[in-house]
């Protein structure tokens, strides 16, 4: 398995698409620091919501902030368009049929399709991370803010990794709604806008399902993105609002459902994904893929 | 019917076979009740027209596809439900070359030996010297032309060192220098003991390069056999002799022959082959001396336009 996820980074990591979405990620990140935090900040320090300001870019508010729109954008830019483009191409490219036809078994070409992935995934986006972060400290003490975990409610570094794994199992699910859709559909388009068209309609089936109460309100409780924002709440520091990037409803944790329930539902989700990924892939029909080319005139040099 | 290659003697386990292998894609029968079996080594070549059920036929024996009816073994190995032990020990090049366009050619191969198996891994510049790619090993493959992708998917079939290699329409897009060797190419695998399957559409490349044919049409096996035999079974004799119009009148009153007709200053006689030496005796005791005789060969493209137009 280790040379199959060696060959399934190879491939990814000589794209260039990994390197644009990190860009885009990172100049997300300054424009939410810089211009949605820090100069809101600063052009009016007296203003009622220079307090949501400051929460949006000061260290260590920042982090809760980041992990907020991070877990939004992350999933629906970086990860959906990796994961579907990664998936789908090999259809375009018709080198799915030639990986199957060495004897990998379909189900080991998908987990390694995945691991290579989250790979490129989880390394891509701490370093979106760690770059936002430093923007972060760089904007805190251009404020004339003190550098500090020592805040009401902050975290210590360890609760750190727990937001960011919180975070992470947020985006997560949209991954493999992603390769799913990608999987089945064979189609980059069809994983991208699918993955980002399930989390917008999302949000507002969950609205109008909490407008209309009673059991309705409590399918709303099923629905993956309240549970996800059950997760995201649990990473606020403090009781202060901050501005996120997300478009979800800022519910408090307690409007939400438990943070462990949500985990579970949340695995459930992320286990239908991958069965229906699984099921369709090891028994569909992979066709001839209709390559282009051009002939030409080469030269054989040597048969043995 | 059933086609049966025998390749060198073996009477082993067949290497490849097939059973009633059927595929139906809706009301469209793509291919219909497929028997072969390639027992040793040897050069089996796959003929049809274009849409006849070639590619479909080497998709169900990968495992790419599934049968609506039948089976396929390799190695006495479903391939669909045992990939590994059915599939580590073939090759095969698929119609329409594909691989990673962003990646090199050395790359390419690295990829497609890491799934294979590390021995296969080992041999990527072995390949690449084998089909002439070494001096281009580091461009993209993007910027490669068909005939070069040919070669390379050549060199990824190699990669493992298959005792089975199959090949659809192998040719596409070679030179006429590229395709000769090739041809000598599959020859050497053939008589290195490797059972190698071919489908085309190219008559001539097949004859040259195959030891047995199969032939589909309509998604049916309608024909197979030996390519020795399907040139030598014409059961004419060409002549020329010193008399032509005296020798057709002698020569029809032998009985062994059934019709002589003159065509390009020769007579064609239909008889048996071995029948040579009495109708040259036969001349001779009359007077008339022969010039040249030969047995008539058919071509397989002669073979191929019969069968297939008697199918129809």
């Amino acid at each position: 398995m280790n040379s199959l996820v060696a060959a399934e980074l190879l491939k990814i990591r000589k794209r260039w698409m990994p390197y644009v979405l990190l860009l885009t990620m990172v100049a997300g990140a300054a424009f939410f620091i810089w211009l949605i935090g820090y100069v809101s900040y600063k052009d009016n320090p007296a203003d009622e919501f220079s307090g949501e300001a400051l929460r949006t870019f000061a260290f260590p508010w920042s982090i809760a902030s980041l992990l907020d729109s991070g877990q939004f954008w992350g999933a629906a830019l970086f990860v959906a368009v990796l994961t579907s483009s990664t998936v789908a191409t090999e259809y375009g490219w018709g080198t799915v049929r030639q990986t199957l036809i060495r004897g990998q078994a379909r189900s080991q070409y998908l987990v390694a399709k995945l691991i290579g992935i989250a790979l490129v995934c989880v390394a891509f986006l701490l370093v979106a991370l760690a770059i936002a972060l430093v923007f972060s400290l760089l904007a805190t003490a251009a404020a004339g803010e003190t550098i500090t975990l020592d805040v009401p409610d902050g975290p210590s570094v360890p609760e750190i990794g727990v937001m960011i794994a919180r975070s992470a199992a947020g985006i997560l699910p949209y991954g493999l709604l992603a390769f799913a859709l990608s999987v089945g559909g064979r189609s980059t388009a069809l994983g991208v806008s699918g993955t980002i068209g399930y989390m917008f309609v999302e949000n507002i089936l969950g609205a109008v399902l909490n407008e209309l109460g009673g059991v309705a309100a409590d399918i709303r409780s099923l629905l993956l993105g309240h549970n996800v924002s059950s997760l995201i709440a649990a990473n606020r520091i403090g009781s202060g609002d901050y501005v996120s990037m997300a478009p979800r409803d800022a519910a408090l944790p307690g409007d939400l459902p438990d943070v462990w329930l949500a985990t579970l539902i949340i695995a459930a989700y992320c286990a239908f994904f991958l069965v229906v990924a699984f099921a369709v892939f090891n028994r569909r029909d992979i066709p001839r893929s209709k390559g282009t080319g051009c002939h030409c005139m080469g030269q054989w040099r040597r048969w043995p | 019917m059933t086609a049966v290659n025998k390749g060198a003697g073996n009477d082993s386990e067949p290497i490849l076979k097939t059973v009633g292998l059927t595929k139906r894609y809706g009301k469209r029968l793509a291919l219909a009740d497929l028997n072969l079996e390639m027992r040793g080594a040897g050069v089996l070549g796959f003929l049809g027209p274009n849409g006849a059920g070639k590619t479909t036929a080497i998709s169900l024996i990968l495992g790419l596809i599934g049968p609506t009816r039948g089976r396929v073994e390799i190695f006495g190995v479903d391939p669909r439900a045992h990939p590994g032990p059915a599939l580590r020990r073939t090759g095969a090049v698929l119609e329409g070359p594909s691989f990673y366009p962003h990646l090199s050619a050395r790359d390419n191969l690295r990829v497609f030996g890491a799934v294979s198996d590390g021995a296969a891994a080992a041999r990527v510049e072995e390949m690449l010297e084998l089909v002439g790619l070494r001096g281009r090993a580091k461009d993209k493959v993007a910027g490669y032309s068909l005939g070069m992708k040919q070669r390379l998917a050549v060199a990824a079939a190699l990669l493992s060192d298959p005792e089975l290699l199959i090949l659809d329409e192998p040719t596409n897009g070679l030179d006429p220098a590229g395709m000769r060797e090739f041809r000598e190419l599959i020859r050497q695998l053939g008589r290195a003991g490797k059972t190698v399957f071919v489908a085309s559409h190219l008559l001539n490349e097949v004859e040259q390069m195959c030891d047995e044919v199969a032939i589909i049409k309509e998604g049916r096996l309608i024909a197979r056999g030996p390519v020795a035999d399907i040139v030598n079974r014409g059961g004419a004799i060409e002549l020329k002799a010193s008399d032509m119009q005296r020798a057709k009148e002698i020569l029809e009153s032998l009985e062994c022959v059934r019709r002589v007709t003159l065509e390009d200053e020769r007579l064609v006689v239909e008889a048996p082959a071995e029948s040579a030496v009495e109708l040259s005796r036969a001349l001779a005791e009359k007077g008339v001396y022969l010039a040249e005789l030969r047995p008539r060969e058919t071509s397989l493209e002669e073979f191929f336009l019969e069968v297939t137009q008697e199918s129809a």
